[in-house]
């Protein structure tokens, strides 16, 4: 679906934002591109979106180099930026029906699509009046308007309250099912990790790990168990024992504090995304 | 380039620009301008010729059909310093002073009528046309001779300035200026300003739009708004006449020049602020030639520095020297060659526009 060779990019003035980075996504795969501000995941994911030109390496996207594309391109790419950009003079359905009539192909009704986020009550306001989370939800929902195979998503759930993050993450997971390339830029791991097939880290320019999330989490993680424990009829504070993972069923003081104690909780030590960032680049995600 | 994505993108900036205060107020103002003028200096609401009359002879059949007349508004005076009064400041294009016996000198072949006619210097050739002949049948009225076969002495003066052309003929060239410059200006670099803050510039280019979509859409609007505002200032001030083909060629390339130069402007301009500063201190650039113009004894090379000069001269031309295309040829290949140079600019501009969008996203 995408593959990126060798992909360099130097801003006019001399800063080169990416250096030399390779990944390849697969059709149907929701991919992560990971990284801190300034590490070069929108610089990227500009380039993708032929926003930015004059790179150089070698890009393929929908069996055709990138810049043999021209604005068809668009036809089989959504985009939503991290930042709303709608008209606040118009309303939500208004703002929709314009971007709709935009495309030459099917596209998809604006009230379905209102109704998809939650919006389908607010389609007569003005986004003027638009909270910036609605705002976000418009944007998302805009990127899906004319069925696109590859969807390009920065930060699709920032400023949403849980709920409609979930709803969010639902969707995507929703439209992976239906078959569409999902790349999602963004620097919060817990989304990343609830829905990225795959995720890359980036940092300084450079793809350093490229992995499933799973994959990530038993490679960097400790094979360990602990268990917080409690002893009934007692006023000592709660305790605390770790296990190797590996023989867990044959380790007799595991299963004696199981069987003489108040278990309030066992957890595996499976590192989080962020811990695996932090522990191969050597850099937090701020 | 695609014609049915230029055709929504000109619909969703009509609509738009209904509620963008600036783009009305552009528009709005040259009509206010135009009606104010023409309700202050007469051209509106006094077509109407004017006569004063001091009658010292009461001389009831000559004034009577006068005062009867429906197209001409006669007023009787009581005393000639109150006539010449009303000439002066032009009240009254004619004022006519009867002496005592001049009823009686109208009923006698033989007896020579004498009277004064003042002119009022500014008063239109219509007018004094009109008026003319209605104080000539007046004259002859009831007495069934012809006006060849009365002896009549005039005793013609001219009061006030002499000048050709009124106050609305003068001031039309700055109106004009202001309905297509300012009308073809301000539409597209408002709406290009408005689509850069609130970062839909970059939505839409990222749909199968292209850049060159949105700029050509945005040229357009300013193009037939420029057009149509022309052609109305045109039609308020009675200056649609002559060659009207020729005139709407002139209203084209002006508009055409003028949206290329505002889609320019907008395009460079950081924001809404920066325009405003642009046209408050380089504005006068635009309107010179028109407000040259309200000053006659002005050289007429001055204007000639403006490129807004070639835009307003041939209009002029045309309306009001009955111009045709060959006297206005000059005129005409100056300004295709501002529009090439400005579409020329155009071009470098949305290149570099594109490169902007991609860096300020």
């Amino acid at each position: 679906m995408l593959s990126v060779e060798n992909l360099s990019y130097t801003y006019p003035g001399g800063a080169q934002a990416v250096r030399g980075i390779d990944f390849a996504i697969e059709e149907g795969e929701i991919f992560g591109f990971l990284g801190p501000s300034g590490a070069g995941k929108s610089t990227t994911q500009k380039v993708l979106i032929r926003l930015l030109r004059g790179f150089q390496g070698r890009i393929t996207v929908l069996g055709k180099p990138l810049n043999q594309w021209d604005d068809s391109y668009y036809e089989q790419v959504g985009v939503a930026f991290e930042l709303p950009n709608h008209y606040q003079k118009l309303t939500a359905s208004e703002n929709l029906s314009l971007f709709r009539s935009l495309y030459s192909g099917d596209t998809l009704e604006p009230a379905a699509l209102l109704e998809m986020v939650g919006l389908k009550d607010d389609a007569d306001t003005r986004l003027s009046q638009f909270s910036k989370g609605m705002q976000m939800r418009l944007n998302f929902v805009r990127s899906l308007i004319h069925k696109p195979d590859l969807l390009f998503l920065d930060e699709p759930t920032t400023g949403l309250d849980p709920v409609n993050g979930q709803k969010i993450k639902d969707i995507l997971r929703q439209q992976k099912e239906e078959g569409r390339t999902i790349f999602l830029t963004t620097h919060d791991m817990t989304v990343a990790d609830q829905i990225c097939d795959r995720v890359a880290f980036i940092v300084d320019g450079e793809v350093t790990l490229i992995d499933s999330p799973r994959n990530l989490r038993l490679q960097h993680g400790r094979r360990r168990v602990t268990v917080e424990y409690h002893h009934d009829g007692t006023s000592a504070p709660t305790q605390q024992a770790e296990f190797p993972l590996d023989g867990l069923g044959d380790s007799d003081e595991f299963l004696k504090i199981l069987r003489t104690n108040r278990i309030e909780t066992i957890h595996t030590q499976e590192a989080t995304l962020e811990d695996i960032f932090i522990q191969t680049t050597g850099r937090s995600l701020t | 380039m695609d014609i049915q994505r230029i055709a929504v993108l000109i619909g969703k900036d009509a609509r738009l620009g209904a509620t963008n205060f600036m783009v009305l107020y552009v528009l709005v103002m040259p009509v206010v301008l135009s009606l104010l003028i023409a309700l202050v200096f007469g051209d509106l609401l006094a077509q109407t010729p004017r006569l004063g009359i001091y009658d010292a002879s009461a001389s009831e059949q000559f004034t009577r059909p006068l005062l009867d007349h429906p197209s001409i508004n006669t007023t009787i005076y009581d005393s000639e310093e109150t006539l010449q009064s009303a000439v002066e400041r032009g009240s009254e294009e004619i004022g006519l002073s009867l002496p005592a016996g001049f009823a009686a000198s109208l009923e006698d072949d033989s007896a020579e009528v004498v009277f004064t006619a003042y002119r009022w210097g500014e008063a239109g050739v219509r007018n004094l046309l009109l008026l003319e002949s209605a104080i000539a049948r007046a004259m002859t009225a009831g007495i069934g001779s012809s006006i060849d076969q009365l002896p009549v002495t005039v005793n013609a003066e001219q009061i006030g300035s002499a000048n050709t052309q009124t106050w609305s003929q003068r001031l039309l060239p700055l109106l004009l200026i202001m309905s297509i410059v300012l009308g073809g200006l301000f539409f597209p670099a408002a709406s290009l300003l408005d689509e850069k803050k609130d970062r839909t510039l970059v939505a839409l280019t990222s749909t199968p739009t292209s850049l060159l979509d949105v700029y050509l859409s945005k040229t357009l609007m300013g193009f037939i708004l420029s057009g149509i505002m022309g052609s109305v200032i045109l039609l308020i001030n009675g200056a649609f006449v002559g060659q009207v083909a020729l005139l709407l060629l002139v209203i084209a390339l002006g508009g055409l020049m003028s949206s290329s130069f505002g889609i320019i402007l907008g395009s460079v301009s950081k924001d809404m602020d920066t325009f405003m500063g642009i046209i408050k201190g380089a504005g006068i650039l635009l309107y010179a030639p028109g407000i040259l113009k309200i000053f006659p004894q002005v050289p007429e090379w001055i204007g000639r520095i403006f490129p807004t000069y070639y835009l307003m001269n041939p209009l002029l031309e045309v309306t009001q020297n009955g111009a045709g295309f060959a006297d206005i040829l000059i005129d005409i290949v100056v300004m295709a060659v501002l529009v090439a140079v400005l579409l020329v600019l155009l071009n470098s501009v949305i290149g570099r526009q594109q490169q902007k969008l991609a860096l300020e996203t």
